[in-house]
C-alpha cells in the first residue's frame, strides 16, 4: 500500500502568538504577561483536547476497546459540520445566525455519527468482544482506513483537494471570533475562549450524563465489573451500543470545534493527528478517567502552547518542539506510572 | 515459495509476449511491485517475529526500518562518523540493523515494563518522536521532511570487495544482465534487483525461522501462550522479550536498508512514519500472524491488489477505460459520470479496498492465509500438503 497521499501529516506547527505583538512589547516582555498569555491559550488548546478525546476515553472506559476509528470519525464530523455552515451560512448572515447554525450543525452531526457509531458497534464490535483487544485495536483501525479513503473519493469526487484544508468552511467562521479579548491585560484570541465554552460544556455534559442519569449508573457500574452489573438484570450489551455510539459522537463535536480552528481546519489528515492526540491525553489521564482525561487534557494543552511559544520567540529554533514534548510526556508518564494520572491498574493490562 | 519467487519474472516477462497481455498486465503484479513484496514482505515478518510471536504489538517498528534505511543513505553518502564513503553496502547494511537492534534494546528496556495496549502505545509514542526528530534534522539534507538522497554510485548486494560476486541494485542505476549464463536471457535492471534483493530477504528469513524453530522461539511462544507461566517455570521473560524485539528489530532494519538501496532515496514519511507500521500490520494480519512466511504472502497478496488498482503498469483502471464502450463511460450516475467515478474510486484507491478486505480478514479469518490453511491441513503446508493431494490422486 502506497503512503503517497496519506503521509506528511502532524498538525502544523502555526504561529499562536501573533509575532507583532510580540515585538510591540520588545525586549522587556512582561513576564507575567506573557505568562497568562501562554496560560490561556494553553486552556484553549487543552479544551480542543479534551473534547477530542473524551469519546475514547468513556469507550475505553466501559468496554475496553481501544478505538482507533476515533479520529476518522472527527474527521468525518468536521467535513459534515462544514458541510452545514457552507449550505447554510451566506455572506449576509449575521454573527448570531452564524453561530445558531454552528449548534444546529453540531447536533446534527452528534445525531448522526452517534447512530452510525451504534451501528458499527453491532455489526462490527459485538463479534469480537471474547477475543483478545489486539483484534478489537486492528478492526477499528481498518474501519478508519475506510471511514478516510471514503471521504478521499467523495471530496475528490465533489472537486474538494483532500489533503489541505477545505477552506470555505473556515471562511464562514464570525469575525467577532476572530478578534481578540482584552483578559487580564493580554490579547487573547476569542477563538480560543469559545473553544472553552463548548469544551466546558462538554464535560459537564459527560459528567452529568455519567452520574446523573440511569445509563450513567450502568456504564459507570459496567466498567467496574460488567458481570454483576449483568447479573443484577441490567441488559449491558444495550450499554454498550449507546456507549459506543456517544463515543464517537464526541469525537465528532470535537471534529466540528476543530472546523474553525486554523491550526486544524477540515483535512483528511485529520484523522491521523486527532487520534495520535487523543491517545496522548487519553493515555496521560489514565485510560478509562473521565477527571483524568480532564486533567491531562489541560497539562497538554498548556505543554503545547508553552513549547509553541519557546519556538516562535526564538528561544529553540526546533520546530516539531510541541509534538516531540507531548510525546515525551506520553512515555515519560507510561514509565512513571503506565495506568495514567487517575487510571485504575488492571484496565489496559492484558 | 521460493522457487515460485524465482521464476516468477521469467513467467511474467514471458507471458507479455502472449496474446494474453493485457490481462497478464492488469491482474499480475509488475515486477516493480514485486521488489515492494520483497523488502516489504521482510519488514513485515520483522514485525511479526516480535508481535506475532511473543503477542506483544510493536506499534512503532517504523522506527527500525526507518533507522536501517537512513542508516544506509548517511553512510553512502558518507555522512556517518566512523564510516568512509566507500564502505560496501553489505557492510553498513550490517552495521546500521545493529543499530537498530541496540535502538531496539533501549526503546524495549523501557517498553516492555508494559503490556497490552500500553506497550503498543508507547512504542507508537517512541516511533513518534524519532519522527518528528528526523523531520526537523538538519543534518541530514538541507530539506529533511524531504529526507535524504544517495548521492554516490549505485549500491552493490553481495560480497563485499569482490566485483565479480555483487549485484548493483536499483531501478535505474541498476546492473542489467545479458545472455545469463549463455542460456540466452536478458535480465533488466530492475529483475536483477529483484533478484539481489531477493536474495538477502530469503538469508533473513532462514535465519528467523531457525531462530524461531530453536529453544528460544520456544520460550517467545510460551510467553505469547502465558507468560507468567513461563515465568514461573524459571524462564527470566524480560530478557527474552528483549532479546526478540532487537533481533526484530535488527531484521526491520535490513528491510529498511535494501529498501534504501534499490530506491537510493529515504524520507520520514516512508521510512519512520506509522503508516508504515501500519502496512506491516496489514499484511500480517491477511497473511497469518504468527506465522514467519504469512506476512510475505500477506504482502503479495496487498502489493498484487495495489497493483491491479494503480494505473502504473496497466491497472483495472487503465483495463476497463480501454475495455467499456464510450456510452457506459459516459453514463449518469448520480449526476457523476462513470469515466470520473473510475478515475477516483478504483484508480489507485487500494487502502480503501485494503481496508474492507482487512476488516473482513480481522472478523472472519483471524488467523490469516496461511495460518488458515496450517489449521485446515494440520500442519506446515509444505509437510501435510502432499498427503491431501496424494489422498485426491488414488
Amino acid at each position: 500500500m502506497s503512503l503517497g497521499p496519506l503521509a506528511g501529516t502532524a498538525a502544523q506547527v502555526a504561529p499562536l502568538v501573533d509575532p507583532g505583538a510580540l515585538l510591540a512589547t520588545g525586549g522587556a516582555v512582561d513576564g507575567l504577561q506573557t505568562a497568562t498569555r501562554v496560560l490561556a491559550e494553553g486552556i484553549g488548546k487543552g479544551a480542543v483536547y479534551f473534547t477530542i478525546a473524551v469519546g475514547l476515553t468513556l469507550v475505553f472506559g466501559l468496554m475496553g476497546v481501544l478505538n482507533f476509528a476515533h479520529g476518522a470519525i472527527a474527521m468525518v464530523g468536521a467535513y459534515l459540520g462544514g458541510l452545514v455552515l457552507v449550505l447554510l451560512v451566506g455572506a449576509n448572515t449575521g454573527t448570531v445566525a452564524t453561530i445558531l447554525v454552528f449548534f444546529v450543525a453540531l447536533a446534527l452531526v452528534f445525531a448522526v455519527t452517534t447512530a452510525a457509531g451504534s451501528a458499527m458497534e453491532v455489526t462490527l464490535i459485538r463479534p469480537i468482544y471474547d477475543r483478545t483487544p489486539t483484534y478489537q485495536i486492528l478492526l477499528t483501525f481498518g474501519v478508519s482506513l475506510i471511514i478516510e479513503e471514503v471521504a478521499r473519493i467523495v471530496l475528490t469526487l465533489r472537486g474538494i483537494q483532500p489533503n489541505p484544508q477545505w477552506q470555505a468552511p473556515m471562511g464562514t467562521a464570525p469575525d467577532v471570533l476572530l478578534g481578540r479579548t482584552e483578559l487580564l491585560g493580554v490579547g487573547v484570541r476569542r477563538l480560543y475562549l469559545f473553544e472553552v465554552a463548548i469544551g466546558a460544556v462538554v464535560a459537564v455534559a459527560v459528567w452529568a450524563f455519567l452520574t446523573k442519569t440511569l445509563y450513567g449508573l450502568y456504564i459507570r457500574a459496567g466498567s467496574e465489573d460488567t458481570e454483576m452489573v449483568q447479573a443484577l438484570g441490567v441488559d449491558v450489551r444495550q450499554a454498550f451500543t449507546v456507549v459506543f455510539g456517544v463515543g464517537p459522537g464526541l469525537a465528532a463535536v470535537g471534529g466540528v470545534l476543530l472546523m474553525w480552528d486554523p491550526i486544524w481546519g477540515p483535512s483528511v489528515l485529520l484523522s491521523i493527528d486527532v487520534l495520535l492526540y487523543a491517545f496522548v491525553v487519553v493515555i496521560i489521564g489514565g485510560l478509562g478517567s473521565f477527571t483524568g482525561t480532564l486533567v491531562a487534557a489541560g497539562i497538554v494543552g498548556i505543554a503545547d502552547s508553552v513549547t509553541t511559544w519557546l519556538f516562535t520567540t526564538g528561544i529553540v529554533t526546533f520546530p516539531g518542539l510541541s509534538e516531540v514534548t507531548i510525546f515525551l510526556l506520553l512515555v515519560v508518564m507510561l514509565i512513571l506510572r503506565p495506568q495514567g494520572l487517575y487510571g485504575v491498574e488492571e484496565v489496559g493490562g492484558h | 515459495m521460493i522457487v515460485g519467487f524465482l521464476l516468477y519474472p521469467l513467467g511474467y516477462e514471458a507471458l507479455l509476449a502472449t496474446p494474453a497481455a493485457p490481462l497478464a498486465e492488469t491482474f499480475l503484479p509488475a515486477i516493480t511491485f514485486m521488489v515492494v513484496v520483497l523488502y516489504m514482505g521482510l519488514f513485515a515478518m520483522s514485525f511479526d517475529f516480535v508481535s506475532g510471536y511473543t503477542g506483544y504489538l510493536s506499534f512503532g517498528h517504523a522506527a527500525f526500518f526507518g533507522t536501517g534505511g537512513y542508516f544506509v543513505v548517511l553512510a553512502a553518502n558518507g555522512q556517518v562518523p566512523g564510516i568512509p564513503g566507500g564502505t560496501p553496502f553489505m557492510i553498513t547494511l550490517l552495521l546500521g540493523a545493529v543499530v537498530a537492534g541496540l535502538l531496539a534494546l533501549v526503546i524495549g528496556s523501557v517498553s516492555f515494563r508494559l503490556t497490552g495496549v500500553y506497550f503498543a502505545m508507547i512504542t507508537l509514542g517512541f516511533a513518534q518522536v524519532i519522527y518528528e526528530l528526523i523531520r526537523s534534522w538538519g543534518y541530514v539534507s538541507t530539506n529533511p521532511t524531504e529526507g535524504a538522497t544517495v548521492s554516490g554510485d549505485a549500491l552493490a548486494i553481495g560480497v563485499p570487495f569482490v566485483d565479480a560476486l555483487s549485484l548493483d541494485v536499483g531501478r535505474l542505476t541498476g546492473e542489467s544482465v545479458e545472455n545469463l549464463l549463455g542460456l540466452g536471457i536478458d535480465l533488466s535492471a530492475t529483475v536483477v534487483s529483484y533478484y539481489a534483493l531477493g536474495i538477502v530477504v530469503v538469508v533473513c528469513y532462514f535465519a528467523m525461522q531457525r531462530i524461531i524453530h530453536s529453544p528460544f522461539g520456544r520460550v517467545m511462544i510460551a510467553i505469547r501462550e502465558n507468560e507468567e507461566r513461563a515465568r514461573a517455570v524459571g524462564y527470566a521473560t524480560y530478557r527474552f522479550k528483549l532479546a526478540a524485539f532487537a533481533i526484530s528489530g535488527f531484521f526491520g532494519a535490513v528491510a529498511g536498508g535494501i529498501f534504501a538501496a534499490y530506491s537510493r532515496s529515504v524520507a520520514p514519511d516512508g521510512t519512520f512514519y506509522f503508516l508504515v507500521t501500519a502496512d506491516a500490520l496489514i499484511t500480517t494480519i491477511v497473511g497469518g500472524f504468527g506465522t514467519l512466511a504469512g506476512p510475505v504472502y500477506g504482502t503479495l497478496f496487498t502489493q498484487g491488489l495495489e497493483d491491479v488498482l494503480s494505473t502504473e503498469s496497466g491497472g483495472i483502471a487503465t483495463l476497463l477505460r480501454e475495455e467499456l464502450p464510450a456510452s457506459v463511460l459516459e453514463a449518469d450516475l448520480f449526476g457523476i459520470s462513470v469515466e470520473l467515478f473510475v478515475n477516483t474510486a478504483v484508480d489507485g484507491r487500494a487502502p480503501l479496498y485494503l481496508g474492507i478486505i482487512f476488516v473482513l480478514f480481522v472478523l472472519f479469518v483471524p488467523n490469516g492465509i496461511l495460518g488458515t490453511l496450517r489449521d485446515r491441513l494440520g500442519g506446515t503446508v509444505g509437510k501435510r500438503l502432499p498427503d491431501h493431494l496424494r489422498r485426491y490422486l488414488r
